[in-house]
């Protein structure tokens, strides 16, 4: 589906198994993301998807287990690391910043790119004014990419669910990620802005040739989107392959559907 | 009718992201700021300098670095007051160990003196928040004059504990103490506070600036895309106790001239900063000086027309007006809790349209 699939791997989660006290969320789950795929995990509720996206972004520290990233095995990282490192992630509840604006808010995904010091952006000339352009530029494209020109200004907390979403992925996207984690995007969506979405998904994969790992329960989209699937429950992982070998798994029929014990 | 903005078109970023993007906004901060500098300090006489103009620009000062701590950062801190008298005694002993140094560096090394122990205080930010944080911020306020009443260093040894400012001159001014004219006085106080507002503008619609508010308004989310709470917060609480530094030199060298600290410093200073704020509007520049101007200002009014118009004893005014601006200060958090700020800029949408409001 996607123009330029390699058969490198970006990600590798080994074994991961976490626990919080008794419950065990995650129970030894691998499987690996490829370079310039779209990657869906799904599942029934409670099944372990977000955590496992909160383990990939450091948020989480696993027990057990290893996040191999670009090559790089780590044990313990903090989110900071992760978003210096290419992850970039959108959240299930939208976590935009309420007070800013559209601009200021995807500016803020350019953050980690920006570098010049307190002093200069006190006297905001030379360097730090050019700074600020320079990525003032950049935001515009995520921003015209998106289609969100009219709301620039727009306090974020003003804005409709649906284009809350469409800002919080443009944060996303500002940092210039290699692995994006979206976690839900389409909830409560409408078919229409479910479409849209969904084309700013496969465009952002296409274009920016950027890796995507997805949660989502539209299985339409799911199905339509992705390049391969990992199901998990209660914490483990049932299934993976491409969605036709996914749909037709019967272990994931028997967890989305239940299966009679008798 | 005047303040239109329809084919003001903007061709590039920089004029996108200017200040005052509006001209009629741009012309009339020009004209404060002209009136100000040039037309006031020929006007000016020891009342206006001492009772107004000088308050209203420290406290103003002081609000500004709280603004950037609370409003910004969402940091709450009720050490406002200790913090000014970090500033304080920090310049009373850098005037007393380098005479000869130019006062704005002294300034400036208060306000680093103040800036450090501001951080050190902010360390338990890292771990609690909101009115627990306020609490722990209690403890700068306390344990500091406490240690500015006792330790005799801080004041010289001073028999009566309290600090007076040395005569300093400004590139040959004086501008403290006695012999200082109002006029030197209230325009080395306004270049400091234009200077530094100007910067807090600046810094807050930069890149940190945008890192306090994105850890004010949802801080996990600020972690995951990448920001540092420990730096943000902590640098929150350094360029805020720089100012509050800065304005608490001030205070004491050019607007009091002597304090002694439990007077001078106490808890009370630190609300009347947070009321400021909170009337002139959290997160903002601009609402910092409207508060400024409602607390210094209004008490001035309410005396004036009570024992000058309606021929109350003074004693009896004292007591009223603390009653009328606290009943101010409720009416107009119910009418509108954005602060003062917020009601200018909805003037502002209102003169856009005016007077065809269709």
């Amino acid at each position: 589906m996607t123009n330029e699939q390699t058969n490198e791997t970006l990600l590798e989660v080994d074994a991961i198994s976490l626990s919080f006290g008794g419950v065990h969320a995650l129970v030894d789950v691998s499987f690996d993301i490829r370079k310039g795929e779209v990657r869906s995990i799904i599942g029934p509720n409670g099944a372990g998807k977000s955590s496992m996206l909160n383990v990939i972004n450091g948020f989480y520290h696993p027990q057990e287990g290893t996040i191999t990233y670009q090559g790089q095995a780590r044990k313990r990282m903090r989110p900071h690391d992760a978003a210096a490192g290419g992850i970039a992630r959108t959240f299930q509840n939208i976590a935009l910043f309420k007070g800013m604006s559209t601009l200021d808010n995807i500016m803020t995904g350019r953050n980690t790119h920006m570098s010049k010091s307190l002093f200069w952006q006190a006297l905001r000339i030379g360097p730090a004014q050019r700074e600020e352009i320079e990525h003032r530029e950049f935001v515009e494209h995520v921003i015209d990419f998106l289609e969100i020109q009219s709301i620039r200004k727009t306090p974020v907390g003003r804005l409709p669910y649906g284009l809350q979403k469409r800002v919080e992925l443009g944060r996303a996207l500002a940092a210039e990620p290699s692995l994006l984690l979206l976690d839900e995007p389409m909830a409560g969506m409408n078919l229409e802005e479910k479409e849209d979405m969904s084309r700013f998904i496969l465009e952002t994969n296409d274009e920016f040739g950027t890796t995507i790992a997805l949660i989502e329960h539209d299985m339409g989209v799911v199905m339509d989107i992705s390049d391969r699937v990992v199901v998990l429950d209660y914490g483990r992982k049932i299934a993976e392959g491409t969605p036709e070998e996914v749909r037709t798994n019967q272990s994931v029929i028997d967890a989305y559907l239940g299966v009679s014990h008798d | 009718m005047f303040y239109r903005e329809s084919g003001q078109l903007k061709s590039s970023y920089v004029a996108d992201q200017a200040m005052f993007p509006i001209a009629q906004d741009r012309w009339f901060v020009f004209g404060v700021l002209a009136l100000a500098f040039l037309v006031a300090p020929f006007f000016i006489n020891e009342y206006w300098a001492n009772a107004i103009l000088l308050p209203f620009l420290v406290y103003a000062l002081a609000a500004l670095g709280l603004n950037i701590l609370t409003g910004y950062c969402g940091q709450v801190s009720l050490g406002t007051g200790a913090f000014m008298a970090v500033g304080a005694y920090a310049s009373f002993k850098l005037v007393g160990f380098f005479p000869e140094v130019n006062f704005l560096i002294v300034l400036a090394l208060s306000g680093v003196v103040t800036a450090a122990v501001g951080m050190i205080f902010g360390l338990p930010s890292l771990r609690i928040k909101g009115f627990y944080l306020a609490v722990a911020t209690l403890a700068a306020q306390f344990f500091l004059i406490w240690v500015f009443n006792k330790v005799g260093w801080f004041y010289d040894y001073n028999l009566t504990g309290m600090i007076t400012v040395r005569p300093i001159d400004f590139f040959g001014v004086r501008i403290t103490g006695p012999e200082a004219t109002p006029a030197a006085k209230y325009l080395f106080t306004l270049t400091v506070v234009c200077i530094l507002a100007l910067s807090a503008k600046n810094i807050v619609r930069g890149r940190i600036g945008r890192e306090w508010m994105a850890i004010r308004d949802m801080d996990i989310a600020a972690e995951l895309i990448g920001i540092r709470p420990l730096r943000a917060k902590l640098s929150a609480f350094a360029v805020s106790s720089f100012y509050i530094g800065v304005a608490g030199a001030l205070y004491f060298s050019i607007y009091l001239g002597a304090v002694e600290p439990v007077e001078a410093f106490d808890i009370n200073q630190s609300f009347y900063v947070l009321f400021i704020i909170i009337i002139g509007g959290l997160g903002s520049v601009l609402g910092v000086f409207l508060g400024s101007a409602f607390i210094v200002l209004i008490p001035i009014l309410l005396k004036n027309i009570m024992v000058g118009g309606m021929g109350f004893d003074s004693g009896m005014a004292g007591h009223v007006e603390i009653l009328l601006m606290g009943m101010l200060i409720i009416f107009f958090l119910i009418v509108e809790p954005h602060g003062l700020a917020r009601l200018w800029q909805i003037a502002k949408e209102k003169l856009r349209l005016w007077p065809f409001p269709h």
